[in-house]
């Protein structure tokens, strides 16, 4: 029997099946099972302490955390954070970068050191901030200390401000790798044309570099936003929310309301508010990304 | 090619940024070698090393959270490669799945924790698996397993597709083809995606927090255990975060050249 053209591609289709059925199966356990069920708590007042079966409240929480002051304070607390961040990451990521595509000596060394801090473990960078900073025992209150200055890291209306430099510390090696990689893929000849023509270094920057750049750049961009708005683990470690409730983020008071109050219900139903607010960002991240890989 | 004054001011900062990167870390492991007296004096440089915080922490269980950390990372990271590998390679030469598939991949890469978190505690107690690692393990599979295909996506783009032609008409089955001839052409891949989504695992405190909360706690929930701050704890609670801290930057340094590709799904290449 000859094989027609419908079979073999039926046999394509059969043989993608199989490969794909592995990342299936595990996908539907670890993410589409937890992602249905987060939807139907989060239509019910589901909560730890409660004896009894939950009952359905259909839409409810979301009503709720929806005209919840303390949620849409979280929501401002985190973006102004995650602004002040990437904007701070963005600037020096990028003269970090240039100064690195320049450097010869120990070349290799310095970027592997410089890029280390994104791989620590943010628990680790919270706790050794928190340590860093402290009034006695800390080395940054001391060297102020030395030359008369004094400031409060983690006081009211500085705390918020600390916490987003802690993120700059450990992030801004991320903004690095991919502004280098970015800068190192850019053709020489435009830049050698420029440099003939006698086009000043700045000039050659703003007209030819930045814009060649700006692909990876707002790749970058979108990729440490999605992550910076998860912010939890400095929070946890240094000012768990205070002082007062200014450094309240969405992660953080999401656990509280699910952990410490036990409110399993409302707390996913601001889970799903968080993931509509973030899901443009993703789109967007995606469209970014899928035209460039397909090219 | 530049002048020699861009270059000293390139130079100061360069450095500058160095000094900021390493002194958090040269400051830990120093207090990691104090003792609670040496500790109350944050300018002492040079004394005389004590090994009494490391004793305590290894006596103290931290050797067995890393143990249950690498665990979970190890079969976290072991299922994403057989799996990921699998799908990423005819997600990028047949397009299997669709743009449907390829959004789903990034969308769980970065779907806040907090959505998932609540249902893998409440199926955890139902399924009387809770402060165990099994639910655990489920939770970073839904980051680590996105993580780990959308990197291979990126890296099996780049072997030809006359590769596998060739093995088809040499033969091969395409399992086969894929399994003897394409895969080995992303081994490099591969490593780096393995390395990176193990120290995905690795890192993950949130998750942790909340499944495994007390004698499961793996290793950056017992770091998070020194939180109560008394003086006498810094040392020991130094040295707890350099156990953590000093496997993965090393790890790092052998895969930081194939992050950015894996990281932007090929579509940026170093």
């Amino acid at each position: 029997m000859r094989r027609s053209p419908a079979a073999t591609s039926a046999s394509l289709s059969w043989f993608q099946l199989r490969m794909l059925a592995p990342l299936i199966a595990v996908a539907s356990v670890a993410v589409g099972l937890p992602l249905v069920y987060a939807f139907y708590l989060s239509l019910t007042d589901f909560s730890l302490t409660q004896r009894g079966a939950a009952e359905l409240v259909g839409f409810a929480n979301y009503g709720a955390s929806l005209t919840n002051e303390d949620l849409w304070g979280a929501i401002g607390t985190t973006f102004t954070y995650v602004i002040i961040a990437i904007t701070l990451e963005t600037i020096l990521g990028l003269l970090i970068a240039l100064s690195l595509q320049k450097q010869e000596w120990a070349r290799d060394l310095t970027r592997a050191m410089l890029l280390a801090p994104m791989f620590i473990t943010p628990i680790a960078v919270g706790l050794t901030f928190r340590f860093l900073l402290n009034d006695q025992l800390g080395a940054i209150p001391f060297l102020l200390d030395s030359v008369g200055l004094n400031y409060d890291f983690l006081g009211s209306g500085k705390a918020l401000l600390t916490l987003a430099i802690i993120d700059v510390w450990q992030w801004t090696p991320f903004m690095v790798l991919l502004l280098l990689a970015g800068l190192e893929s850019i053709p020489k000849q435009p830049l050698e044309a420029a440099r003939v023509d006698g086009a000043s270094a700045f000039y050659i920057f703003r007209r030819i570099t930045f814009p060649l750049l700006i692909p990876v750049l707002s790749v970058a961009v979108l990729l440490r936003s999605l992550d910076a708005l998860k912010v939890f683990e400095y929070v946890y470690a240094t000012t768990r929310g205070g002082p007062g409730t200014e450094t309240e983020t969405i992660q953080y008071f999401t656990y509280q309301t699910g952990i410490q109050f036990f409110r399993l219900g409302e707390a996913s139903s601001m889970a799903f508010i968080l993931l509509l607010i973030v899901l443009p960002i993703i789109v967007f991240l995606f469209r970014r990304l899928d035209q460039r890989a397909s090219k | 090619m530049t002048s020699r004054p861009a270059g000293v001011v390139r130079g100061i900062f360069l450095a500058t940024a160095l000094v900021i990167v390493l002194f958090p870390l040269v400051w830990v492991t120093l207090a990691s070698f104090k003792t609670p007296q040496q500790l109350n004096d944050p300018s002492l440089l040079f004394f005389l090393p004590s090994l009494d915080n490391w004793r305590f922490i290894l006596d103290g269980g931290i050797l067995e959270a890393a143990g249950r950390s690498a665990f979970v990372a190890g079969v976290t990271v072991g299922v994403s490669a057989i799996a990921g590998s699998a799908a990423a390679y005819v997600i990028s030469a047949y397009k299997a799945g669709g743009t449907l598939t390829r959004f789903g991949i990034l969308a769980a890469q970065v779907l806040p924790p907090a959505v998932l978190v609540f249902p893998f505690l409440t199926i955890a107690y139902m399924t009387r698996t809770n402060d165990s690692l099994i639910p655990l393990i489920f939770a970073h599979l839904s980051f680590v397993l996105p993580v780990v295909t959308w990197f291979l996506i990126g890296f099996f783009d780049s072997v030809p597709r006359s590769l596998e032609e060739q093995a088809r008409v040499d033969g091969f089955s395409r399992f086969k083809a894929f399994l003897l001839v394409v895969l080995p052409q992303v081994y490099p891949g591969l490593g780096a995606a393995i390395i990176f989504g193990f120290t995905l695992s690795w890192n993950d405190m949130f998750y942790g927090l909340i499944l495994t909360p007390t004698k499961s706690a793996i290793l950056p929930v017992a770091i998070a255990g020194f939180n109560t701050f008394r003086g006498v704890e810094l040392g020991s609670m130094s040295a707890a975060i350099l156990v953590a801290v000093i496997p993965v930057v090393i790890a790092s340094f052998f895969i930081q050249k194939r992050l950015v590709q894996g990281i932007s799904g090929g579509a940026v290449k170093y």
